[in-house]
């Protein structure tokens, strides 16, 4: 693909996670399936092999492209400042705690605090009790319709526990 | 045929009577269709002691209106955010969201409810008068024949390749990749498992979807306030019915089309197994194929839009065909409707059109009757609907996150199902930001493991012998097909081009 030599080199080191992954995952697949009957082989094989063909005409075409010095290993188009910035990192750990704690916690509870504490984050702290409403609201919304109205089994904790006792109870 | 009008009137009639319980019941259809994870076989499921103290008439009219409407609630989501509500919506968002984000989500959604409401009133007319031909397609389709019509909604993948063909194609495979993990269908044997029971079933679709559509969007629409863009907001400020007549005119312009990939959803529905996710990729595709203007699919194209969308509707009488007529569910709904008419006595089956008339052609009839009524109460709310895409993205994200999180959670209520959807959420991340389709990974995850199941199925039954797949002359007719619908758009494109070429050449130069 001929590019403009006016164009900043495009940065390929992003765009190989995904074919890496793809690489590693497959290797494993074949290594799961070895001694396995041909039942289990034959359509990952068919798949596995082209996946790898085309994986390895990709490194190809990124070799090709590096010793032209129109590419380099960059990885700006998958992390950058604007990640910090926007609040995205801060996102994406508060959605790993919201799934650890969401066991223990309940669903309502968890629900808030993620709520709460991404929002606040995303916002830069700005209208905090605004947020602590919008997100109770949400919170006990999801909790009236899915588990009081639907008795839906989502995780349940102390508060689910304390709102069936007392509804239970009168 | 006399007396078969006069049950059919009878029916009709007594069927609108039921409108109070048709409404509220598209609405919840609508919610619980839109939300990841609630199908309509997930709330019927849930709401069984209800259906079951209900009267036959009322339990069968609430779980077909349930069953319609949130199918066509899955859409709604996937075009306003990009988060289909159930894998049959998974071709939704392609043309969908596009267009909401340049302003125009209300013509979107009116176009979405015409057509879907369109192509299941179409389809349901039309199962009616043919169910016993429909009925045998059942019979004729087996697994060679299945594989090409799986094909079909794979070459999808060729197509969205086009713009870069080696990411395009690394995307589908590796989607067909995940969804060949778990136990293979001849001797479970486990396969790239990683150990985890979760996953000796296969790859569950819900945290696939939730996680490449979902929750990477999530992490994605947080670098702008708003999902929409600068000029949209403009016009999203000033809402009126003018956009959502616009969208109606849209879809009634297209009334061919809305037909004929109804019926594509129709066929499909019929067979058993197969079901509105395969429908939604194979009319996309067939839509896209065929087209004048191929190169607009992906971009908001109101045909990529309604292709997918009628479709996935036309299943829905598709699957009561096989359910009424031979005692077979065409899919997880209609299992469920089996088990419930079956504790009311009623027996499905050939005989059930001479015992209880009423109740077989009473199904249908609750259905067109709800697509009915449903274009009358949906159609005004697109106006309103559409003002989601108006919510600030610091509100938006969370809230995507956290309720598509725990509705993967739910279907098989297995912590590891959350853990997958995020785990699918980076991955979507990762293709997004460098440039990979995640609906090319998602339609290899969707269709990946039905292909392989009838691939498997076949070769078993040919003892490893590949020439089955050319044994059949319906298999043969539809490889033709297949061939002819990859070949003739390329000859049609490169036609378009040298003609255009020849128009300019002959322009006289002034």
């Amino acid at each position: 693909m001929p590019l403009d030599p006016k164009d900043p080199p495009r940065q390929l080191g992003g765009e190989l996670v995904i074919p890496v992954l793809a690489v590693a995952f497959t290797l494993y697949y074949f290594s799961s399936i070895w001694n396995s009957p041909w039942t289990a082989q034959v359509s990952a094989f068919m798949v596995g092999g082209i996946l790898l063909l085309v994986c390895a005409m990709f490194f190809l075409r990124a070799i090709l492209w590096l010793s032209r010095g129109q590419a380099s290993l960059g990885v700006g188009n998958l992390f950058s400042i604007e990640d910090l910035r926007t609040g995205r990192i801060g996102l994406i750990a508060t959605t790993v705690a919201f799934c650890v704690f969401i066991d223990q916690l309940g669903f309502t509870l968890t629900t808030f605090l993620f709520l709460a504490l991404s929002m606040i984050i995303l916002s830069k702290g700005k209208s905090p009790l605004l947020i602590v409403a919008i997100s109770a609201v949400m919170a006990l919304g999801g909790w009236a319709v899915f588990i009081w109205a639907f008795d839906t089994r989502f995780p349940r904790g102390w508060f689910e526990g304390v709102m069936q006792a007392v509804i239970a109870n009168g | 045929m006399g007396d078969t009008a006069t049950i059919l009137t009878e029916v009709f009639f007594e069927t609108i009577s039921f409108w109070w319980v048709i409404v509220p019941t598209i609405f919840l259809g609508l919610i619980v269709g839109g939300i990841p994870g609630f199908s309509a076989a997930n709330t019927i499921i849930i709401l069984m002691p209800l259906t079951l103290s209900m009267s036959l008439e009322t339990g069968l009219i609430f779980m077909v209106s349930l069953y319609c409407s949130a199918r066509m609630g899955a859409g709604i989501p996937a075009i306003l955010v990009n988060i289909p509500g159930t894998a049959g919506a998974a071709a939704t968002p392609l043309d969908g969201y596009p267009m909401t984000k340049q302003g125009k989500g209300q013509q979107a959604l009116a176009m979405t409810f015409v057509a879907s409401s369109l192509g299941g009133l179409l389809t349901t007319i039309i199962a009616l008068a043919a169910m016993p031909l429909l009925a045998r397609v059942g019979f004729y389709m087996h697994s060679v024949e299945m594989i090409v019509v799986m094909l079909f909604g794979i070459s999808l993948i060729a197509s969205i390749a086009a713009q870069d063909m080696l990411k395009g194609l690394i995307a589908g495979f590796l989607g067909l990749m995940i969804g060949s993990i778990g136990t293979d269908v001849v001797y479970a044997t486990p396969r790239g498992t990683f150990g985890f029971l979760e996953l000796y079933d296969g790859v569950p679709l819900i945290p696939a979807l939730v996680g490449l559509f979902a929750v990477s969007e999530a992490f994605m629409i947080i670098e702008k306030r708003l999902i929409i863009t600068e000029d949209a907001q403009k016009a999203m400020a000033r809402p009126s019915w003018h956009a959502t007549f616009e969208g109606v005119g849209i879809a009634f312009k297209r009334w061919w089309h809305i037909t004929w990939t109804s019926l594509i959803g129709l066929v499909i529905g019929v067979i058993p197994g197969a079901g509105a996710s395969i429908a939604s990729f194979v009319a996309y595709q067939q839509s896209r194929s065929f087209s004048k203007t191929p190169e607009k699919y992906g971009t908001g194209h109101p045909e990529g839009l309604i292709a997918p969308e009628s479709a996935n509707n036309g299943v829905t009488s598709g699957t009561l065909v096989p359910l009424l007529v031979l005692g077979i569910p065409g899919g997880a709904t209609a299992a469920i409707m089996l088990v419930v008419m079956q504790f009311h006595g009623v027996s499905f089956g050939p005989s059930l059109f001479e015992e209880s008339p009423k109740v077989g052609y009473g199904m249908f009839m609750a259905m067109a009757v709800s697509y009915f009524l449903m274009i009358l109460t949906i159609l005004p709310l697109s106006r309103y609907m559409s003002r989601v895409t108006t919510v600030p993205t610091i509100y938006l994200a969370p809230m995507i996150i956290s309720f598509t999180l725990v509705g993967a959670f739910v279907p098989r209520e297995y912590m590891f199902d959350m853990y997958l959807a995020l785990a699918f959420g980076v991955l979507g991340y990762i293709a997004r930001r460098t440039g990979y389709h995640v609906a090319a990974i998602l339609i290899g995850v969707i269709l990946g493991p039905l292909l392989e199941r009838y691939f498997l199925w076949s070769l078993k039954k040919s003892d490893g012998d590949i020439s089955i797949l050319f044994s059949s002359t319906l298999g043969n007719i539809l490889w033709v097909g297949l061939v002819l619908s990859l070949v003739v758009p390329i000859w049609l494109d490169m036609r378009r081009k040298k003609n255009a070429q020849k128009d300019q050449e002959e322009i006289p130069i002034q």
